[in-house]
């Protein structure tokens, strides 16, 4: 018996040792420690210790399963890739898929438009689909360079509709110097916090670039362009930038409205035009009018050949006397008092 | 009472402005008598004239002025037309009275209560002594009022048409009633 206890003892240590030679052994519990444990209250499930892990034998993937299991985002067409990269745009908004609706677009470049009146810094706009990409051949970050490298300063902003967070803004090479990374990083931040707290993709872009007009400017203070270039500038570090005023903040916020207006103050102007001149002839026809009353029969009364004395009369002796009270004609009221 | 015994003999010529009681100084002739002027441009029948003065203890000014409207002859009438398309306005500065009376062509058109406002419009003004302007501001008014008359005239022609046929019906009414009771007539007053 007790041979043939020993002979399994001996096996099963051969079997652990093999075993061991390829992994380490997990800790193993005791009868005695358990027990303790549970009474100690430090053990804290009730399930039996776990017992040596069992390996998975899996097949690695394979590469058409890596393949198959991305899905790449669409790339702008080809088509499209001189429109949008052959050369320095010729208007502020770039937008040859019309990725934008035509009253969108209008308004957009509208602003835009009047954004470039109003500072020494242009706002150039590539407004793609909202899950495009730019092709890699096309080194979209190269883009600066090789089409801003001349001509007036830019801000280039490369916009997706319907996912500002994926908007990218660069600057032209004569305003990399001046303003500094986190300026930017800033101003892109804060473009995107105004936009994606609008619902609709259109207000989204439009808040955008309202944001970004108004960080255009503190741009162009920053790398002395505008007006404003004597100012001290304070801090190009990473404390929080000074707020726009409200006057611009007020203007920039008022600008479709005011480019609306721009657009009807023509017609406006010549239709009150039209309606002065029309009153104006209308006043002088009445002026030059004559009038006249038809000759009705009257039978004389009163013996009066020409008149029969119909009229009024009224006394003026006394600011305590009320015209109202001589309304009623009397035949006397007019006796010398 | 003869009115003719009570103001005199009818005076034989009268400026449309007749100043008697010389209460306008020459600049305010002028503009009054531009108001006046107007009047009879935009309203070619017609004439206006004022007459200033005294009228004496006695004096009432609503006969005075439908006498003298009656009697006188005005300079500045237009040709061909006789009093009766007059418009005359009385102001007698002592007893500070003022009245409008107008001729049998204004008859069917113009109310005594349009006479009212108009000479309504004058009062501020007379009661500060500023004369000349209380006559542009009646004249003005004056003015607006016929040439809307004017113009109800013509849209409604049969309206006045009536007026006049019911005035004539309560004058034959007065006369018959004044046939049967002559004493009535003591209560008529003005000149006959």
């Amino acid at each position: 018996m007790n041979t043939w206890l020993a002979g399994g003892l001996a096996a099963i240590g051969l079997v652990a040792s093999a075993i061991s030679s390829e992994e380490p052994a997990l800790p193993a519990w005791h009868e005695g420690e358990h027990a303790a444990e549970r009474v100690d209250g430090g053990l804290l499930t009730t399930d039996p210790p776990p017992g040596p892990q069992e390996r998975l034998d899996l097949a690695p993937p394979t590469a058409k399963e890596i393949a198959a299991s991305e899905n790449p985002a669409p790339q702008v067409p080809e088509k499209f890739w001189a429109a949008y990269f052959a050369e320095r745009p010729r208007t502020f908004l770039v937008d040859p898929q019309g990725v934008l609706s035509a009253n969108d677009a209008r308004d957009r470049l509208g602003f835009l438009n009047y954004h470039a009146g109003d500072s020494a810094i242009d706002l150039f706009v590539y407004v793609l689909k909202g899950d495009q990409e730019i092709p890699c051949e096309l080194r979209a970050e190269e883009l600066p360079e090789r089409l801003f490298a001349t001509g007036r300063p830019a801000a280039i902003i490369t916009y997706y509709q319907g996912a500002p967070r994926r908007a990218a803004l660069h600057l032209s090479p004569a305003l990399t110097d001046s303003v500094s990374g986190a300026e930017l990083r800033r101003a892109l931040e804060s473009s995107i916090m105004q936009a994606v707290a609008k619902d609709h993709s259109s207000a989204q872009l439009e808040a955008f670039l309202v944001q970004m007009s108004i960080r255009v400017y503190w741009m162009e203070r920053l790398s002395g362009l505008g007006s404003a270039a004597a100012a001290p500038i304070t801090s190009t570090d990473d404390k929080p930038a000074k707020p726009p005023d409200k006057k611009a903040l007020l203007l920039a916020k008022l600008q479709p409205l005011m480019n609306k207006a721009r657009l009807l103050a023509l017609p406006a102007a010549a239709l009150t035009g039209a309606l002065v001149v029309a009153c104006a002839i209308w006043a002088g026809l009445r002026r030059r009018a004559r009038y006249r009353f038809p000759v009705l029969a009257v039978e004389p009364r009163l013996g009066g050949d020409h008149a029969a004395g119909a009229g009024a009369v009224i006394s003026f002796a006394s600011a305590t006397t009320s015209l109202a009270s001589q309304r009623q004609q009397r035949p006397d009221d007019a006796r010398r008092a | 009472m003869d009115a003719d015994a009570r103001f005199g003999p009818p005076p034989a010529r009268l400026r449309g402005l007749t100043d008697k009681a010389g209460i306008l100084r020459h600049g305010d002739r002028e503009r009054v008598e531009a108001a006046m002027q107007r009047i009879a441009r935009r309203l070619p029948q017609l004439f206006a004239a004022i007459y200033t003065g005294t009228l004496g203890e006695a004096a009432h000014l609503r006969q005075f002025g439908f006498w003298l409207l009656n009697r006188a002859k005005f300079e500045d009438q237009p040709a061909g037309e006789a009093n009766a398309a007059g418009i005359l306005i009385t102001l007698d500065p002592e007893s500070k009275t003022a009245g409008m009376v107008f001729g049998y062509l204004l008859d069917p058109f113009l109310e005594e209560s349009d006479t009212f406002d108009c000479l309504s419009r004058a009062h501020a003004y007379w009661l500060e002594g500023r004369y000349a302007d209380g006559f542009v501001k009646a004249l003005s008014h004056l003015e607006t009022v016929l040439c809307k008359r004017s113009r109800q005239a013509h849209r409604h022609p049969r309206h006045f048409q009536q007026k006049v046929e019911s005035h004539v019906r309560t004058d034959e009414r007065d006369h018959r009633i004044l046939r049967r009771h002559p004493e009535a007539a003591e209560i008529t007053e003005g000149p006959r």
